[in-house]
């Protein structure tokens, strides 16, 4: 129990991914809408993987399997009749440390898109960039090793302005540089419009809600529906 | 005295003044008896009152040491700023008011060109109001709220090799530091250790920058009440308010009853010892009364001859005891308030702390009231039966029990008792159903004894030749033969007994589990993070530092997919299974490892620690959840393990005792399953220092930067205090009833003096040798004494089982030594004071006894 409250705790307090005013780069890709057949009997053959924390994983939230972003893109998807299934691999607490270790195991399964959302939990825990930039860079080396044609998807993050100004900085601009030199789509910031809201985050005013589970889907899905 | 017409005048109105005098002038006759039997209610009175001054002393002691956790009466706590309709209360509450923010942030060791994350915990106002910010230097605690000043956490200063003076940069500001950082009341739960902590003044805290939208800080808004506010009532009427605003409150009363179980121990332990010293006054004086009353049957029947009426016979006697009640139970109320004040004072350079040394009025007036009430009550039962007392019993032999057995009034006596001693320890127990067990528990007790004191009657007087010497009959055969003492002193003797072997039992139990909570057996640092590679590297490091692994254990998270073959999807989807949708939407913290540990037990099923290959993996659950899942045994559970589905069943249920601080899992898996999964490791460490705790943690981190460090050496320094104080306490209030209880029991031995005076003189007259007569008392007390005491020991293994079960909820262990000293100590006071009692009467002539007045 006591280590269940730490867990807890570190989750609360680490994991408080808070909005900033961030120039608001949406770079929607209009490509979508034309593959999308129609044809609700094709089955999914591809598989986007998400990689990731508790935000991932939907801590918190009454029915991840239903709310958490996700199962919100998932739906999306089989709407738009894209042949893509979504397998969340979202861990909560989870650090870069633990993610570069547990990639392996997830990569079992073929991926097709692999949309990394992992570095909020070092952030909170104030960690050198430079240890989490490598174990991201860790992860992303696996992947493009086992899966060479895998579309990769960074997702930024940010830290509240509390930890410090340059710390919060050079978090901040670790997401592009890597999605950059890795060659992968950014999406600028996970929690646009939903961080700092009081109403779309729940109690521990760090994870989103299931309604703002959704608008970090529509965050993830305007990146994401270009590779489909 | 009265006429001799008054002599047939039945129906005379009672002269109460009269009876005031007979009562006043029968204790004049004897004196030094009356010393004896006063005494005795003294020493009973003096030891009840003692023990409840120390009691209440002590308690508010323990509570005002408990306000040093918190620092103020009333915490009221959020992690976001207070809107505008709940300001005003926030302002306007309580007599003095502090409050404080509190983040995480990076900051800048100047010096060492360092950046770490640390607990900011900006400051305004005079908190902590209870207990004090320990810093080095002493004054730096008040200073450093004057200007741009910080205090650092010990460790960090040392792990940065920082110094006082040395500038340190938070957000924009650049602080110095002012001192030394090295207790602190407020958080003590984990949480507070996840960073160190940094104290810096609230006014420079807008100019640091770190207020930008999207930070995240704590309010914490700190009270103080002048006066006698109920400030649990007080907050409990606020809960809803605050509530509403995602406000949280504590008190002292809250966070004691978080902090768990020392303090709820130490009140039902009090409360035992209250109830103990009720017994313990209630042994001294009622057995005193019981003996002096008997004694006085042949001056009742003296009375009756000359004319006085049975019922005036009794009051007479009555008031005299009440009288002599009073005055014992005033002068031992106040030599127990004495003891109380004078004790601490000589011993003060034995204690480990002040104890306060007030005199306690509560307690002074209930030791007088409960003196009256119970020489009052027991002297009942004996008074009862001189209504009946003839005056042929003066011609007769004054020996002959004059009581018929049935006579109604008895039994209102004993109700009369009964409802005494539920009521009073009511008092003490503030609880009807705990005073109700403790009545009970005594009433068998004494039943125990007494039966044992007609069982021995009955067995010595069958078993007794007529071919043993005369001096072993004469000592076994004044264990039944009419006049025998052996039902009162075994009770007594062996009630006695039974308490102080009880508090020693319990005492031992409690001390064990308060060592067991305090930090120096408790892990104080949490390493996790930590990843498979680094596992080993991060056990050398500990291990170079001397500092004990105390739990190393591999965490992994998985997901429930089927119970049964039912999945989520297959529940029905209104609000009726909301729960069991929770239970599959769960990240379930999981370990593996092929034993149980020190704070679960299989409650049903089978522990099985090896997982066999290609079959369904036995897992071991928590009962708790598997009552909210509804599980039964050799349910099929499918985990998802990152992706991976396991098959699993349920093979044995655990009770976990979650209260203890180590690891505790819902579902164990055996060894043979996870290994490959994707893990982190955590483990659990104590370090000995501050000092240790700085090199320990940095070249920890040097090493593996991924690794999250949490110290709560300063988060339980004082906690670890107050510990202590609860143990001492415990020891102190033990050993000190301990103490009285032998005092009582050696009182309650003291009275039969005169019993057996009379008997020991003849046989002097009759030749009888000094040294016969001591080997007759020697027997006889030896016999006593042997078997009470053993009973005693029997009843208080028995009763602290139950109360270590029942009450105290804790494991059980007979400590035999100390209860074997306890043996042989009680039957070598009661043969020792047995002697001593028929000392006067071996030293001395027969004829001089004789004559002097016994």
């Amino acid at each position: 129990m006591q280590l269940l409250k730490i867990k807890t705790f570190l989750l609360a307090g680490f994991m408080s991914l808070v909005a900033c005013q961030n120039a608001n780069n949406t770079q929607t890709e209009s490509s979508a809408g034309q593959t999308a057949a129609k044809d609700s009997t094709s089955k999914p053959t591809k598989t986007v993987l998400f990689f990731g924390d508790s935000l991932t994983a939907g801590y918190g939230l009454d029915d991840p399997a239903t709310d958490a972003y996700p199962s919100v893109i998932q739906k999306k998807i089989t709407q738009e009749g894209f042949p893509y299934k979504v397998v969340n691999a979202g861990n909560s607490g989870e650090t870069s440390a633990g993610g570069r270790s547990r990639i392996d195991w997830v990569l079992k399964q073929k991926v097709d898109v692999f949309v990394l959302e992992l570095g909020a939990n070092d952030g909170l825990r104030g960690i050198p960039v430079a240890t989490t930039a490598s174990n991201l860079q860790s992860i992303i080396d696996k992947v493009k090793a086992k899966y060479p044609n895998a579309k990769l998807i960074m997702a930024g993050m940010q830290i509240p302005p509390s930890m410090g100004v340059s710390y919060a900085k050079q978090f901040r601009d670790m997401f592009p540089k890597l999605a950059v030199k890795n060659d992968m789509l950014l999406i600028p910031f996970l929690l646009e419009g939903v961080g700092g809201n009081a109403k779309l985050n729940q109690a521990d005013g760090i994870h989103p809600t299931a309604e703002g589970a959704k608008i970090v889907a529509g965050n993830v899905w305007s990146i994401l529906k270009g590779v489909l | 005295m009265s006429t001799a017409s008054d002599h047939t005048n039945l129906s005379r109105p009672v002269k109460w003044s009269w009876l005031f005098t007979m009562a006043w002038r029968d204790s004049r006759r004897n004196r030094s008896r009356l010393f004896l039997f006063i005494s005795s209610i003294v020493l009973g009175i003096a030891a009840l009152v003692a023990i409840y001054s120390f009691g209440y002393n002590l308690r508010a002691d323990i509570d005002s040491q408990a306000a040093t956790l918190v620092g103020a009466d009333l915490v009221i706590s959020g992690n976001r700023a207070p809107d505008k309709q709940i300001q005003p209360l926030l302002d306007s509450l309580g007599d003095s008011r502090s409050q404080e923010r509190n983040f995480a942030s990076m900051v800048y060791f100047t010096k060492s060109n360092d950046t770490r994350l640390v607990q900011i915990k900006a400051l305004q106002g005079e908190y902590p109001y209870y207990g004090s910010i320990e810093t080095t230097p002493l004054q730096a605690s008040t200073d450093f709220r004057k200007g741009k000043y910080a205090l650092v956490d010990a460790a960090l200063m040392q792990q940065y090799k920082a110094s006082i003076n040395d500038s340190l940069k938070i957000g924009k500001l650049t602080f110095k530091i002012a001192g030394i950082l090295n207790q602190a009341p407020g958080q003590t739960g984990l949480a507070a250790g996840v960073a160190p902590v940094v104290y810096i003044p609230m006014q420079y805290l807008d100019s640091t920058g770190l207020l930008g939208n999207g930070s995240r800080i704590s309010y914490n808004y700190y009270y103080k009440f002048n006066g006698k506010t109920d400030v649990d009532k007080l907050a409990d009427g606020l809960d809803d308010r605050l509530d509403k605003n995602s406000l949280h409150y504590e008190t002292i009363q809250t966070r004691k009853d978080n902090t768990g179980r020392a303090f709820s121990d130490l009140n039902r332990f009090l409360s035992l010892v209250g109830f103990i010293a009720l017994l313990l006054g209630c042994i001294g004086v009622a057995s005193a009364t019981q003996i002096y009353v008997r004694e006085k049957v042949a001056s009742i029947a003296i009375l009756r001859c000359l004319g006085v009426k049975a019922s005036e016979a009794f009051l007479i006697f009555l008031i005299q005891i009440a009288g002599i009640g009073l005055i014992g139970s005033v002068i031992g109320a106040f030599l127990g308030a004495a003891v109380q004040l004078v004790l601490p004072v000589v011993f003060k350079d034995f204690l480990p702390f002040e104890i306060t040394t007030t005199i306690s009025w509560v307690a002074v007036g209930q030791g007088i009231i409960l003196g009256i009430i119970v020489s009052v009550l027991f002297a009942l039962l004996p008074l009862i039966s001189i209504r009946n007392i003839s005056p042929l019993n003066t011609l007769r032999s004054a020996f002959e029990n004059a009581t018929t057995q049935r006579d109604p009034f008895r039994w209102l006596v004993y109700l009369l008792i009964l409802g005494f001693v539920v009521g009073f320890s009511y008092l003490q127990l503030q609880s009807w159903q705990a005073s109700a067990a403790f009545t009970a528990a005594l009433f068998v007790a004494f039943l125990l004894l007494t039966l044992t004191a007609l069982l021995l009657m009955r067995v010595i007087k069958l078993v007794m030749k007529a071919s043993w010497s005369y001096l072993v009959r004469q000592g076994f055969a004044n264990l039944y033969r009419p006049n025998n003492q052996t039902v009162i002193l075994m009770v007594s003797i062996g009630l006695s007994t039974a308490f102080i072997c009880l508090l020693i039992f319990i005492q031992a139990l409690l001390i064990k589990q308060v060592t067991l909570s305090t930090s120096g057996n408790q892990p104080n640092m949490i390493l996790f993070d930590i990843q498979t590679d680094q596992e080993k590297g991060v056990l050398n490091i500990t291990k170079s530092f001397k500092m004990p692994v105390l739990q190393q254990v591999p965490i992994i998270s998985i997901k429930l997919e089927s119970v049964n073959g039912k999945t989520a999807a297959s529940l029905p989807k209104d609000s009726t299974a909301d729960k069991m949708r929770r239970a599959y939407g769960y990240e379930y913290r999981v370990t593996y490892r092929n034993f149980l540990t020190s704070s679960e037990k299989i409650s049903e099923g089978k522990w099985i620690g090896e997982a066999k290959e290609g079959e369904d993996v036995p897992v071991s659950v928590d009962e708790r959840l598997a009552r909210r899942l509804k599980l039964k045994l050799n349910d099929k559970l499918v985990f998802n393990v990152q992706g991976t589905p396991m098959n699993t069943y349920v093979a044995s249920f655990r009770k976990v005792n979650w209260n203890k601080v180590q690891t505790n899992f819902q579902v164990v898996f055996p060894n043979g399953a996870l290994e490959q999964a994707p893990q982190t490791h955590v483990l659990l460490t104590h370090v000995p220092s501050s000092g240790v705790s700085a090199k320990y943690q940095q070249a920890v981190v040097k090493g593996y930067p991924n690794i999250s460090i949490v110290d709560l050496g300063l988060v339980l320094t004082i906690l670890d205090q107050i510990l202590d104080k609860i143990s001492y306490v415990i020891k102190f209030m033990s050993g000190f009833s301990i103490a009285t209880g032998i005092i009582v029991l050696i009182a309650s031995v003291r009275i039969s003096k005169y019993q057996r005076i009379k008997e020991s003189v003849l046989l002097r007259t009759l030749g009888g040798s000094r040294k016969q007569i001591l080997v007759i008392t020697a027997l006889e007390y030896l016999f006593l004494g042997a078997l009470s005491a053993l009973t005693g020991i029997v009843i208080a293994i028995a009763g602290s089982w139950l109360l270590a079960k029942y009450s105290f909820e804790i494991p059980f262990q007979v400590s035999y030594a100390p209860a074997g000293i306890l043996f042989g100590l009680t039957v070598a006071l009661t043969i020792t004071i047995g002697l001593l009692n028929s000392r006067g009467v071996l030293n001395r002539p027969p004829l001089e006894v004789l004559r002097s007045d016994t």
